[in-house]
């Protein structure tokens, strides 16, 4: 038999809170550390415990990430979902089930079954924790199977469970557990194997969110002020966590402040306050979140406060699904509070750029005094990457027109705080104790030397400067990932964790006959090279997780007419993390469409 | 200052005359209690020697909310959205802890729609000093009744209220704020010594102050109409604050029974019973007096609460002793070897 190396997916079905997840990182540890390129995705339930997870990994020595059309190895731990899980499997698969689940058998004689009496070997290690050790049974009967390298296992376990010696050793127990069975009892009839690949650079895995924490510190951020939600929690935690490290001095008190807030509308509210003092201020949330501050971010837009807030995008609208991924709060993000507004998104599509916009954010938001918004998703934000390693911000911290010496405030002929001295759209300011130029900021109309004002002249142009202001911020914002080959007709345009499910979907249209070119957009407003991209391509295709196309519809809107009817959107979502062959068939599917 | 010719402008501790406390002129409604209470805060700040600008001036939305604007002109502030104002501060507390801290909201803003970000600023024990101006009606939109209004109290226009109302002392009694006090805008010696001590507390000082709304809510069948509430106003003490760089000696010591309270800066509220003593580390009694008053229609002033012993938020944040905002940026953002060495452990 001719086997399959690294080019199969295993889908794990367990109940959450059962200690699978850890058995699952394990996994996918002990292959990445193998050089296997590998993927891990989490599908799990807005719940504590009992409910349905399913743990996704794809080897691919294509570097493909996306979960994949199919699954090659079912495991089956769950008698919740067996029937449905069996049902799934095209001919040909793998099942590895607990053969200790009552009234449940596999009987499906097209697919490969092996079963395992996970419960009973893991009640041979400590009956009164075998739930939890059933997870690690299964690890065990993979690795022998895959033929996973031992040494590779034993030291994601060891990090995995950092420096706990007894989960260490009753991990690696139980792992032998299973792979003795399966010696002893399974016959392999599988082709499939993993193998061993020598990597050209290290890499470890990092989730977005802990990445984008790890910014925001390199950032300076001195406030954090959150309040829960999936799936930003982490991130925030990431932030308190790096913080007796990264941001202590010898009697551990900290440069930063945490304030976990009443709300998101509070959280928000201390964000501004942060900005007001001169300080540098962030919130970490989702949709929900984003919809209840709303109302402060149309301050700080107005009274041009800078504030940095991160949303974790999860699928909408209202609750919708916690623990899904999506992209669409873009539009929301982009014109976010009443009134006519426009705001500067960062948007990261890898683990470096949740980093790099991590503490970004902060000069930009400084520089322009503006809110300025990462938009990371589930995807990106709660599963883990391969990373090369952080690098460190080439520029200083650009802290903005904040005037702090008394001689250079006292150069000014005259000091307005909405005074357009540079003709830039960004005003100077003073902060609060200071003493010099103290005025009192609102959220009403105001002249520019910050005094109330309902004259028209004075809201028509503070309301142009502001237009103009975040209009001069497009090309210094991150530029769009271009990926073109002169003679491509066909260009696609995307954003985000959709970076990790491009190269399959091209390579996909590739085998088709259809060569496109690539751009990635990482911020809003539109940097011009996006436009110049379109002009190049007879067809551009705007490609989004969401179902209204919302990049597409804000591209439309800023483009010029002559290039409106190039652009055409293709968006889908269906709470899953994107798989490449369901974009590739509606890429297809448009492109016939506007031909005709 | 003996050596000042005698015709000389008054100055306070700081060589600073009272003008550096004042602010803009008032658009308020002409005999608005609001402009008395901006009047007090210029005449407390100002003795109590506060630099103008070490003074924050937050305000959330509502006819309280645009005074900043007539006091402390040299101080920077905040107008922010309407019952928000004390996130905005926590946060700006956060990156600068040598500030006064100086809030002044409504009872629209404060007992509705800013009725959770109160109670969380006063369960963080937030240093602020926050005052409400309580009307009991919301004026910019021309007289509807607050959360504030008591039963059977009418307005100048429309039927009496019948809805329960709530009682932001009793409330903050009940949450264990460090400081509770209620006023009346006409009280202007006792609201002067309240107000100053509590820019002297540590902690949460909340001051309700009853505010009369000249057009809206002064009539005779209104409980918060200056008659009324010269007619019914229980003192509980009178209040006198001796500030911590005077000597003691200098103020006339009442006769009778009396309270010190020490607050955290040195200075002394003095409290001069009245008919019962009050003792105002007790909250049982706190409440008790505001029940009474309650019941019989009455409105009891003094400094209803005290407590000095919890930690404010400052010691709960764990930072460092420079207000983050004078910290500066080669030690706010870590060196590139703490970089380095996280990179290595993370391939490790």
């Amino acid at each position: 038999m001719d086997t399959i190396a690294n080019d199969f997916t295993i889908n794990i079905a367990t109940a959450n809170g059962t200690g699978s997840q850890s058995a699952n990182l394990i996994l996918l540890q002990s292959l990445f550390e193998m050089g296997v390129p590998v993927s891990g995705k989490n599908l799990f339930p807005s719940n504590i415990s009992g409910l349905p997870t399913w743990y996704i990994v794809r080897l691919s020595d294509k570097g493909y990430q996306a979960p994949g059309d199919r699954t090659h190895i079912q495991i089956l731990v769950n008698p919740a979902t067996w029937e449905e899980d069996i049902a799934a499997l095209e001919p040909g698969s793998v099942v590895i089930w607990n053969s200790d689940t009552k009234k449940k058998t596999v009987e499906r004689e097209d697919i490969i079954s092996y079963p395992i009496p996970m419960s009973s070997l893991a009640r041979k290690i400590n009956p009164k924790i075998a739930k939890l050790v059933t997870n690690i049974i299964y690890v065990g009967v993979l690795a022998e199977l895959l033929n996973i390298d031992q040494a590779c296992l034993e030291s994601a376990v060891a990090r995995q469970f950092k420096g706990k010696s007894t989960a260490i050793e009753l991990n690696i127990t139980a792992l032998g557990l299973g792979r003795d069975y399966c010696k002893e009892n399974i016959v392999k009839e599988d082709p499939y194997v993993s193998e061993s690949r020598k990597s050209e650079k290290p890499q470890f895995f990092i989730e977005g969110n802990e990445a984008a924490a790890l910014g925001a510190h390199y950032g300076g951020v001195q406030l954090l002020a959150w309040y829960p939600i999936t799936p930003s929690s982490s991130l925030a935690e990431s932030v308190i966590a790096y913080g007796p490290r990264l941001r202590s001095d010898d009697d551990g008190n900290q440069t930063m402040a945490v304030i976990q807030a009443e709300d998101e509308l509070a959280a928000a509210g201390m964000v501004l306050g942060a900005g007001w003092a001169g300080g540098r201020g962030m919130t970490a949330t989702s949709g929900p979140g984003i919809s209840l501050m709303q109302e402060f971010i149309g301050l700080a837009y107005f009274a041009e406060i800078p504030s940095v807030f991160w949303d974790v995008n999860r699928v909408g609208p209202s609750t919708g699904l916690p623990t899904r991924t999506q992209q669409s709060d873009i539009a929301m993000l982009y014109e976010g509070s009443h009134g006519d507004t426009q705001h500067i998104v960062l948007m990261p599509g890898t683990v470096e750029e949740c980093f790099e916009f991590g503490w970004r954010a902060f000069d930009y938001t400084e520089r322009f005094q503006t809110p300025v918004f990462g938009l990371s998703d589930l995807d990106l934000g709660m599963n883990r990457w391969a990373c090369e390693g952080f690098t460190y911000p080439d520029t200083p911290m650009d802290r903005g027109k904040v005037v702090r010496d008394q001689d250079i405030f006292d150069a000014f002929e005259t000091f307005g705080r909405y005074l357009d001295v540079d003709g830039d759209g960004v005003p100077y300011r003073t902060l609060p104790g200071s003493g010099m130029a103290p005025i009192l900021y609102r959220g009403t109309g105001h002249n520019p030397m910050g005094v109330y004002s309902e004259k028209p002249e004075d809201y028509y142009n503070l309301m142009e400067r502001l237009k103009e202001k975040i209009n001069n911020a497009r090309d210094i914002l991150p530029a769009p990932i271009l990926r073109e080959e002169e003679e491509c007709e066909v260009g696609i345009i995307y954003l985000g964790s959709m970076e990790n499910t491009i190269q399959e979907i091209d390579d996909i249209l590739e085998a088709t006959g259809l060569k496109v070119s690539q751009c990635r957009v990482r911020a809003l407003p539109f940097h011009s090279e996006v436009q110049a991209f379109i002009e190049r391509h007879k067809t551009v295709i705007v490609l989004e997780i969401n179902r209204d196309g919302q990049l597409y519809g804000i591209l439309r809107r800023e483009l010029p007419n002559n290039l409106v009817t190039k652009v055409h959107s293709v968006a889908y979502s269906d709470g899953m993390p994107p798989r490449a062959s369901i974009y590739a068939d509606r890429v297809h599917a448009k492109l016939k469409e506007v031909s005709q | 200052m003996s050596d000042k010719p005698a015709r000389a402008i008054k100055l306070n501790v700081l060589n600073e005359p009272k003008d550096s406390y004042t602010g803009g002129p008032s658009s308020l409604c002409p005999g608005c209690g609001h402009d008395q209470i901006s009047s007090v805060i210029i005449t407390a700040a100002w003795e109590n020697g506060i630099q103008p600008h070490r003074i924050a001036k937050m305000s959330g939305i509502g006819c309280s909310s645009k005074t900043p604007a007539y006091y402390l002109g040299q101080s920077h502030g905040f107008n922010t959205v309407h019952g928000r104002m004390p996130s905005v501060t926590t946060g700006a507390y956060a990156i600068n802890k040598d500030l006064l801290y100086l809030g002044v909201s409504g009872d629209g803003d404060s007992a509705s729609i800013g009725i959770g970000q109160l109670i969380h600023a006063i369960r963080r024990n937030m240093d602020m000093v926050y005052i409400v101006e309580n009307n009991g009606v919301y004026g910019l939109t021309k007289g509807q009744y607050s959360a504030t209004a008591d039963v059977g109290s009418k307005k100048k226009k429309g039927a009496a209220n019948e809805t329960q109302p709530i009682d932001l002392c009793a409330l903050a009694i009940n949450l264990g704020c460090t400081f509770v006090a209620r006023s009346f805008s006409g009280s202007k010696k006792q609201l002067t010594s309240l107000i100053k001590a509590a820019m002297s507390h540590k902690g949460f000082a909340l001051i309700d102050v009853i505010s009369p709304c000249v057009t809206f809510n002064n009539n005779d069948e209104s409980m918060r109409s200056y008659g009324y509430v010269k007619e019914n106003e229980i003192t509980l003490h009178m209040a006198d604050y001796i500030p911590h760089f005077n000597p003691i000696e200098e103020v006339e010591v009442p006769e009778g029974h009396f309270r010190e309270i020490t607050l955290h800066d040195g200075s002394i509220i003095r409290l001069e019973t009245i008919s019962e003593e009050h003792d105002p580390s007790d909250p049982m009694a706190a409440l008790t007096a505001l029940h009474k008053a309650e019941v019989s229609k009455k409105h009891v002033t003094g400094l209803l609460y005290f407590d000095a012993s919890k930690p404010s938020l400052a010691e709960d944040l764990g930072l460092v002793d420079t207000p983050l905002v004078d910290v500066p940026d080669e030690v706010l953002r870590p060196g590139p070897e703490s970089l380095d060495a996280l990179n290595a452990e993370f391939l490790s």
